[in-house]
C-alpha cells in the first residue's frame, strides 16, 4: 500500500458489484486480489477478516426531521479496515480486542490555505462546520522562512509538554491521532494537558486523524514493532501534508515539519524526503531559545522503555521468622516508619539502638511502608549514609503526570525524576560537618503491622481522563490525601466524574510488588471540597475523632429525670452518702469565656492559724457515669472531648457535660474536692479528697475575674478569696519554675467568628492573664496531689501522666542553630537548666524570638503519655516539663477519660466505693491508656487543623501581609512561622522569581543565598516580611495559605 | 489502547471513523439454511447473528416451557387464535472478548426474547395462523454493540424468507448522544449504530420502526440520558432505521434476483417485485 499513488487508490476502491458478490457469497477466507489495495489491514492476526465492502453499503442516514440539516460525505470516501490489539487484564488473562476502522478522506487538513478540504469538511449534527484551524501565514524560522507547521511525534510531546504550552512559541501545531493515542497510554495527565491545548484559539493546534484518513493510514508490516509502526505513520502524515498543501494554489506553502528526538526516525525521515527536525535544533532557532531550551528534559533520547519492563518494582519482604531472628540478634531493627513532612521520598526510624533516628531514603528503601508502619530495616554500608534532606521533595509536584491505569507494568520504580531530586541532593550534601555529615541509613525488608487507616483525599483532576468525567466506566485515579505523608493512592472507580471536587474518604488495600502506588477503594463522599460541613467532616475522620451521635444506649444510661434533675433535698437520699455538704462555701469557676462544661471550681478562705484553706471542686461525673455501661464504654473509645473551632465534639452526652455534671453557678451540684491547707508561702500542709455537694457562687470567664480581682472597691469574701488564690497560685508557680518546670510555647490563635453566619472575619493570638495561671495552678496541684494518692494506694493500677526527658541528641540541632546564629548556649541537661537557658534566649528588640525558640524547643520534645503505674518504675513517672516526679490528669473529667479513671480510683482510695474490677483490672487499665493517648493526640491536632483551616478562611479573598521568622532552611525553599496567624508557610525558590533562583545553601551557617532572577539571602530566625493570601491550587483542588516573601527584615 | 469517545469532539470522527450519522458496514445474508423454513445470517460491522425459523407450524400438544419467549396476538383457552411467536436466543460463549457461559435463565437474554417476540407478534400477520407456532431461533456469533437491533433485523430478514406475512420490515438501530448524562451538554451531536465502546461509555437506546415509517415498535433505553436529548437520539435512530431498512430490502431482492435468474423461481405475472436491482 505503501508504495502505491493516490490515485491508484482511488481508482481501485471503485469495485464491481459482481466481484463483490462473488467475494461475500463465497468462504471469503482470504483477500481478494483487487480488494486489497484498497483494504488498510493494522495487524496480521486477522487476515481471515473480509477485507474491505463495498461501498454502497455504507449506509448513510439521511437528515432527520426533527433536525433539519444534511451531510453530504462522499459515502464512496469510506473503508474499512480493523484494529486488533490485545490487553491482558489484571488476572493475567489475555484478551483480544477488534475494533473497527473506517478509512475515510474527507478529514480536513485543517489549513485555511486550503479551500478542497473546507468544501468537503465535516458538519455536526447541528450542521456546524468546525472552523480551520491551522493558520493561512504561520511563522517562519530560519530554517523554514516560509512558514511551517509543526507535527510533533511522541516522545516530543513526553518530554517538554512545558515548552508547547508556552505562550511565545509553538503555534500552528498539528497533533496526530497516533501521538495522541500513544501520549494517552503513556501519561494521562499530559494527555488531559495536550487537549487543553487543543481547545484554545490562540495556540491552534489540531488533532489530525490520520489513522482514519486513508491516505495516512499505515499497515503493521511483519516484524515490525508497533514503535517503528507508529513513527513511519507520523512520516507518512508528514508527508501527506507536505503533498496535500501542495496542491493549494496558496504563493507561499508552508512546510508541515516533524518534530522529534529519535534519530532513526530522523533518518528515515531524511531518506524519504520528509522534513524533520530535532526538537533541541528547533527550539535553538526560536527567538527566546535559551530560556526554552531548559524546559526540554535531559533525556529525551527515546528510551526503549517498553522492553525493559521489571516485573516486580520493589523488593520483597522477609519472612516473618528472618526478621524475628534478625531483630533479634541485632542484625535488623523494629520500629515505626515516619515521613518526613517536607520530603515524601524521606523517612526516619526511631531504634533503641541508634541515639539518632535512622534515616531511609526513596523509594526503593521505603519500599511500600506507608507513615505509622511498624517496620523492620536493615542498615545500609557506611559508603550509603547520608545527611537528611535539605530540599523540599513534594509528590504531587513530581509525580504529577503519572497515570493511574498504567501504575503497574511501568518502567520502574524510582522515576527518573525522583531519582535526580534525591540526586542533588546527596551532591550538596557532600563535605559537611555538622549538619551534613552523613548518619546512617536504612532500608525497610519488612513490614511487621500496617498501620493503615481511612485516609481523607480528593481525586487527582488530572489523573481522570475525559470520558470519566462524564461517565460511567471504570477507572484508576489517584487519590491525594490530605495528610501529605500517605502517598498518592490508587483507586479504581466508576465515578471518576462526580467524585472530582470532593472530599472522599478512602482505604488502602494492599500495596503489592508490581504496583508503585498503594491501591484502595472508594469508602465515601464527604461532600463538595472546601464546603464546611465537607471540611470539617474530613477532619474529623482525618484524626479518627468518634463523632457520630450517641447512640441510644448510651443515652438510656443517662438520668431518667433528665434536666429536672437535682440534688436531693434530702440529705438522707443514697445520693447523699458519705459527701460533705460544701454548699456554704463560696465557690467559683473561672473558665474561657461561653464555656458550657464547667469541670472545675476554685474556693480559698482564711483559717485562723493564719493557713489558707483552698478547695479544688471538680465535676463529679464518676457518680453518672458508671463503669462498664454502655456509656463508660462509649466514653472509653471517644477518649476526650474535641473541641474544633465552630464544633464541639463531646465525649459524654449533653445532658451531662453541659448541664448535670457542669458546675453551673447558683445551682447545686455533686463534686469531688480536693481540699488543702496551705501556708501562706503556698506549702501544702495537708490535704483530703472528698465527694460533696457545692454551689458555685458565679462562673466567671478569665478576663472577668480578672478584672473583679484588680477592682480595688470589691471587698466581698468572694473577690478577697479570688485574690488569696491568685497570691498562692503565683508562689506556686515560682516553686514550679525553680523547680524546672518549662514554660513552653506554640502559637496559639483564637478564631473570630462572626456570630450568625459564623464566618470567621479575624484573627487572634490568645491572650494569657493572670487569672489563666491562677487556674492553671491549682489545677496542676490537685493533679499532682490526687496522682500522689492514688498511686500510694494502687501502686500497681494508678492512672498517671508522665513526660518523659527529651534524648539529648533532640536539641542537638536547636543547639548548634542558636550558637551559630545567635551565639547563644542551649542547655538540656536537665530541665532547670533548659528552662534557664530558654529564658536566655532573647533577642533585643524582638520579644517574639523567645517565643519561636520555645516553639522550636516544644518540637524536640516527646510528648506526654498516660500509662499504669505498674508498666514503669518510679523514677520514669517523672514529668518533664512540668517539674514534677508523679502527675495524673484528674481535673477534667468532662472531657478527659482518663480523669474519670482517676476519679474512680480516688473514690475507692479514700474508702467512698468499691473499686470497679473494670478500673483494677491493668491489662484493661493498659488499653484504655493505649487509646486516650493516641485519641489526646488526635484530638490536639484535629483542634489545631481546625484552627488552620478557619484562619485559611478569614484569610480568603483577602492578601495580608505580615512578619515571620524562619524557621527553617532547605536547599530549595525555607519554613516561615507567622506569629500573627499561628501558621506555618513553606516559601519555595521557585515561587519566588521565574525563572527559579540560583541558591547556595550554607547548611552549617544556615543561610541561603539567592543570586540571579531573585537577589537576598536568607537565614534561620530571620525575621522577614511575607505577604500572606489564601490560593487555591487549581491542579490538586486544595485550598491553604501561601506565602510569598515581601523582603527580608 | 485507542482513544475514546471524548475525542469526538475534536474532529466529529466516532472512535471507529464514523461520522454522527454513520452505520456501520452492513452484510446481510438470507436463506443461509435450506432445512429451514426462513434463516439468515447479519453482520453490523463486528456484531454478527444468525436467525433460523420453524414454522408457521400447528401446535403439537403444549410446548415444552422454558424453550422460550412467547408473545401472541390473544391468547384464548383451548388453543389460541393467532400464531404464537416463541423467540429463543442463544449467545455463544465465544462472541464477546470475555469467554464466559451464560445461563440458560439469563434475565437480560430473557427480556431480549420477549421484547423481540412482543415487536414480532405485532408486526406479523400472526392471525393467519391460528393454533400455531412461529419459533425464532437466533445465535449471537459475535457481540460488538447494537446487539438487540441486529437480532431483530436478522429477524426480519429470516421471517421474510420463511414467507411469514408481515405488516414491513421491523427494522432496527441504535443511537447514542455524544455527551453523557452529566455533562450537561445541550448540544451534543446523536450518534447512530453505536459499537461497544460507545455503548460502555455513552448513553444510548435502541429503537425499532415499522419500515421506513416513524412508527416505533420498539424502543429501549436503559441508560441515563438527559430528556433533552432523547429526541435527537431518537429522530436520528428513526432515520438510521430507514437506512437498515432500505438494506434489508437490497438483500432480500438480491436473493429474489438471484433466485430469478437461476431459475428457482419462475419470474412470473404474480410477481409485482421489480427485481431489476
Amino acid at each position: 500500500m505503501q508504495g502505491r499513488s493516490l490515485s491508484e487508490v482511488a481508482s481501485n476502491r471503485f469495485v464491481s458489484k459482481a466481484e463483490l458478490n462473488v467475494n461475500f457469497g463465497g468462504m471469503r477466507t482470504d483477500q481478494c486480489g483487487p480488494l486489497t489495495a484498497a483494504t488498510a489491514i493494522l495487524d496480521t492476526l486477522n487476515s481471515k477478516l473480509p477485507k474491505n465492502f463495498n461501498s454502497s453499503t455504507v449506509i448513510e442516514t439521511s437528515t432527520m426531521t426533527s433536525l433539519k440539516r444534511s451531510v453530504n460525505t462522499d459515502p464512496l470516501s469510506s473503508n474499512l479496515s480493523s484494529k486488533v490489539y490485545v490487553r491482558s487484564t489484571k488476572s493475567g488473562k489475555v484478551q483480544k480486542i477488534v475494533r473497527e476502522v473506517y478509512l475515510r478522506q474527507d478529514i480536513p487538513c485543517s489549513s485555511r490555505l486550503c479551500s478542497n478540504c473546507l468544501a468537503s469538511a465535516p458538519r455536526s449534527a447541528a450542521g456546524v462546520v468546525s472552523p480551520f484551524v491551522l493558520s493561512d501565514r504561520p511563522a517562519g524560522t530560519k530554517a523554514y522562512p516560509q512558514g511551517h507547521y509543526l507535527v510533533p511525534d511522541t516522545n516530543a510531546l513526553l518530554n517538554a509538554m512545558d515548552l508547547f504550552e508556552q505562550g511565545s512559541a509553538f503555534f500552528d501545531v498539528i497533533i496526530l491521532q497516533t501521538v495522541l493515542e500513544e501520549l494517552r497510554n503513556r501519561s494521562l495527565p499530559l494527555y488531559n494537558r495536550l487537549i487543553g491545548l487543543t481547545k484554545s484559539q490562540e495556540k491552534r493546534f489540531y488533532v489530525f486523524f490520520n489513522e482514519f484518513r486513508l491516505e495516512t493510514y499505515v499497515n503493521r508490516e511483519q516484524d515490525e514493532s508497533i514503535n517503528d509502526r507508529n513513527d513511519r505513520a507520523v512520516r507518512r502524515a508528514v508527508k501527506w501534508y507536505n503533498d496535500h498543501l501542495g496542491q493549494t494554489k496558496s504563493k507561499s506553502i508552508p512546510v508541515t515539519v516533524m518534530l522529534s528526538d529519535d534519530r532513526g526516525n530522523l533518518e528515515k525521515a531524511k531518506q524519504e524526503n520528509v522534513p524533520g527536525i530535532r526538537l533541541r535544533d528547533y527550539v535553538s532557532g526560536l527567538k527566546d531559545a535559551e530560556r526554552l531550551l531548559d524546559m526540554i528534559a535531559e533525556s529525551q533520547e527515546r528510551v526503549t522503555s517498553k522492553e525493559k519492563k521489571t516485573e516486580f518494582f520493589y523488593p520483597e519482604y522477609f519472612s516473618l521468622s528472618k526478621m524475628m531472628t534478625g531483630v533479634k540478634s541485632g542484625m535488623l531493627h523494629q520500629g515505626m516508619f515516619n515521613v518526613s513532612p517536607y520530603n515524601y521520598l524521606e523517612g526516619s526510624i526511631k531504634v533503641p539502638a541508634f541515639p539518632k533516628p535512622l534515616i531511609i531514603l526513596g523509594r526503593d528503601n521505603i519500599n511500600r511502608s506507608v507513615d505509622g508502619d511498624v517496620v523492620v530495616v536493615e542498615v545500609l554500608p557506611q559508603d550509603q549514609w547520608k545527611a537528611p534532606s535539605t530540599k523540599i521533595i513534594e509528590e504531587e509536584a513530581i509525580t504529577k503526570n503519572e497515570n493511574a491505569d498504567n501504575d503497574e507494568g511501568a518502567v520502574d520504580v524510582v522515576t527518573e525524576k525522583e531519582r535526580r531530586a534525591l540526586q542533588e541532593e546527596v551532591k550538596k550534601t557532600q563535605g559537611q560537618t555538622t549538619e551534613g555529615r552523613p548518619q546512617p541509613t536504612a532500608k525497610v525488608v519488612g513490614v511487621i503491622k500496617r498501620n493503615w487507616r481511612q485516609y481523607v483525599g480528593h481525586v487527582d483532576p488530572s489523573s481522570v481522563s475525559q470520558t470519566a468525567r462524564q461517565g460511567r466506566k471504570q477507572e484508576s485515579v489517584f487519590l491525594i490525601p490530605m495528610d501529605k505523608k500517605i502517598p498518592k493512592i490508587r483507586i479504581r472507580t466508576r465515578q471518576a466524574g462526580e467524585l472530582l471536587g470532593n472530599r472522599i474518604l478512602v482505604t488502602i488495600d494492599s500495596w503489592d510488588r508490581e504496583s508503585r502506588h498503594p491501591v484502595g477503594h472508594f469508602v465515601r463522599s464527604l461532600g463538595e471540597l472546601e464546603t464546611k460541613a465537607a471540611e470539617t467532616e474530613a477532619l474529623l475522620l482525618e484524626y479518627d475523632v468518634q463523632y457520630r451521635p450517641f447512640p441510644k444506649t448510651v443515652l438510656d444510661c443517662l438520668p431518667k429525670e433528665g434536666h429536672d434533675w437535682k440534688v436531693p433535698a434530702s440529705t438522707d437520699d443514697p445520693g447523699w452518702k458519705d459527701r460533705e455538704d460544701l454548699r456554704g462555701l463560696l465557690i467559683c469557676s473561672i473558665d474561657p469565656v461561653g464555656c458550657q462544661d464547667i469541670d472545675d471550681a476554685l474556693h480559698a478562705k482564711p483559717l485562723p492559724n493564719g493557713n489558707y484553706e483552698v478547695g479544688v471542686h471538680i465535676a463529679d461525673v464518676s457518680h453518672f457515669v458508671k463503669p462498664a455501661n454502655a456509656m463508660d464504654m462509649e466514653a472509653s473509645i471517644r477518649g476526650t472531648t474535641v473541641y474544633l473551632v465552630d464544633k464541639r465534639i463531646d465525649m459524654l452526652p449533653m445532658l451531662l457535660g453541659t448541664d448535670l455534671c457542669s458546675l453551673k453557678p447558683y445551682v447545686e451540684r455533686y463534686a469531688f474536692s480536693v481540699l488543702w491547707e496551705l501556708s501562706p508561702s503556698a506549702d501544702i500542709v495537708d490535704v483530703r479528697f472528698t465527694k460533696s455537694v457545692i454551689k458555685s457562687r458565679e462562673a466567671f470567664s478569665y478576663e472577668q475575674a480578672q478584672l473583679r480581682i484588680d477592682d480595688a472597691s470589691q471587698q466581698d469574701d468572694l473577690t478577697n478569696g479570688m485574690r488569696t488564690l491568685l497570691m498562692l497560685s503565683k508562689k506556686l508557680k515560682q516553686k514550679r519554675m525553680d523547680a524546672g518546670a518549662l514554660s513552653l510555647s506554640s502559637p496559639e490563635v483564637k478564631v473570630q467568628m462572626e456570630s450568625e453566619t459564623s464566618d470567621p472575619i479575624d484573627v487572634k493570638t490568645k491572650e494569657l492573664l493572670d487569672t489563666n495561671s491562677l487556674v492553671e495552678e491549682f489545677m496542676l496541684l490537685a493533679n499532682i496531689s490526687v496522682a500522689r494518692k492514688i498511686y500510694e494506694v494502687f501502686p500497681q493500677t494508678a492512672i498517671l501522666r508522665r513526660h518523659g526527658a527529651p534524648p539529648k541528641t533532640n536539641f542537638d540541632e536547636l543547639a548548634n542553630q542558636l550558637k551559630v546564629k545567635r551565639g547563644l548556649e542551649l542547655r538540656f541537661d536537665s530541665s532547670k537548666a533548659l528552662a534557664d537557658s530558654l529564658d536566655a534566649c532573647v533577642a533585643e528588640g524582638e520579644p517574639f524570638f523567645n517565643t519561636l525558640v520555645r516553639i522550636m524547643a516544644t518540637r524536640c520534645m516527646m510528648s506526654a503519655e498516660y500509662f499504669c503505674a505498674g508498666t514503669q518504675s518510679f523514677p520514669e513517672f517523672r514529668h518533664y516539663g512540668l517539674a514534677s516526679e508523679i502527675y495524673t490528669h484528674f481535673t477534667s473529667p468532662i472531657r478527659r477519660y482518663a480523669d474519670l479513671v482517676a476519679h474512680r480510683q480516688l473514690a475507692a482510695a479514700i474508702g467512698y466505693e468499691a473499686m470497679h474490677p473494670a478500673v483494677r483490672a491493668r491489662g484493661r487499665l493498659e488499653a484504655v491508656c493505649k487509646n486516650i493517648n493516641v485519641r489526646h493526640r488526635n484530638a490536639q491536632l484535629a483542634g489545631r487543623a481546625s484552627v488552620a483551616y478557619y484562619v485559611g478562611q478569614s484569610l480568603k479573598g483577602r492578601v495580608a501581609e505580615e512578619d515571620a521568622f524562619v524557621m527553617r532552611i532547605f536547599s530549595n525553599g525555607f519554613v516561615v512561622l507567622v506569629p500573627r496567624f499561628g501558621i506555618e508557610g513553606l516559601i519555595r525558590l521557585r515561587d519566588l522569581a521565574e525563572p527559579e533562583p540560583e541558591s547556595v545553601f550554607d547548611a552549617e551557617e544556615y543561610v541561603l543565598r539567592l543570586s540571579g532572577s531573585y537577589e537576598t539571602s536568607v537565614e534561620l530566625f530571620q525575621k522577614v516580611r511575607v505577604r500572606i493570601r489564601d490560593v487555591k491550587d487549581e491542579a490538586t483542588g486544595k485550598r491553604g495559605a501561601k506565602m510569598e516573601l515581601v523582603r527580608a527584615v | 489502547m485507542p482513544l475514546d469517545t471524548s475525542t469526538y469532539d475534536l474532529a466529529l470522527l466516532r472512535v471507529d471513523g464514523r461520522r454522527w450519522n454513520e452505520l456501520r458496514r452492513l452484510h446481510g445474508q438470507i436463506r443461509t439454511q435450506a432445512a429451514a423454513d426462513g434463516s439468515s445470517y447479519l453482520e453490523m460491522g463486528n456484531t454478527k447473528v444468525m436467525c433460523v425459523i420453524a414454522g408457521p407450524s400447528e401446535d403439537a400438544g403444549r410446548r415444552r416451557a422454558g424453550m422460550g419467549v412467547s408473545a401472541s396476538g390473544s391468547t384464548a383457552p383451548g388453543g389460541s387464535a393467532a400464531a404464537d411467536v416463541v423467540v429463543s436466543i442463544v449467545v455463544g460463549g465465544f462472541s464477546s472478548v470475555d469467554r464466559k457461559r451464560r445461563a440458560r435463565g439469563d434475565k437480560r437474554i430473557q427480556e431480549l426474547q420477549a421484547t423481540i417476540a412482543k415487536a414480532l407478534a405485532s408486526n406479523l400477520h400472526v392471525h393467519l395462523y391460528p393454533r400455531s407456532t412461529i419459533s425464532i431461533s437466533l445465535h449471537v456469533l459475535s457481540q460488538d454493540g447494537s446487539l438487540l437491533a441486529a437480532l431483530i433485523n436478522a429477524a426480519t430478514l429470516a421471517l421474510v424468507d420463511a414467507g411469514v406475512p408481515m405488516t414491513d420490515y421491523l427494522v432496527a438501530c441504535t443511537a447514542g448522544s455524544t455527551s453523557t448524562h452529566s455533562a450537561g451538554d445541550e448540544g451534543a451531536d446523536p450518534l447512530v449504530d453505536l459499537n461497544t465502546q460507545e455503548e460502555q461509555e455513552l448513553p444510548f437506546l435502541t429503537l425499532a420502526t415499522l419500515g421506513a415509517t416513524d412508527k416505533v415498535a420498539v424502543l429501549v433505553c436503559e441508560t441515563r440520558v438527559q430528556v433533552s436529548r432523547l429526541e435527537g437520539m431518537m429522530a436520528s435512530a428513526a432515520d438510521a432505521c430507514k437506512g437498515v431498512r432500505k438494506f434489508l430490502d437490497q438483500v432480500v431482492r438480491e436473493k429474489g434476483h438471484k433466485m430469478v435468474t437461476e431459475g428457482a423461481i419462475e419470474k412470473g405475472a404474480s410477481m409485482a417485485m421489480d427485481i431489476d436491482v
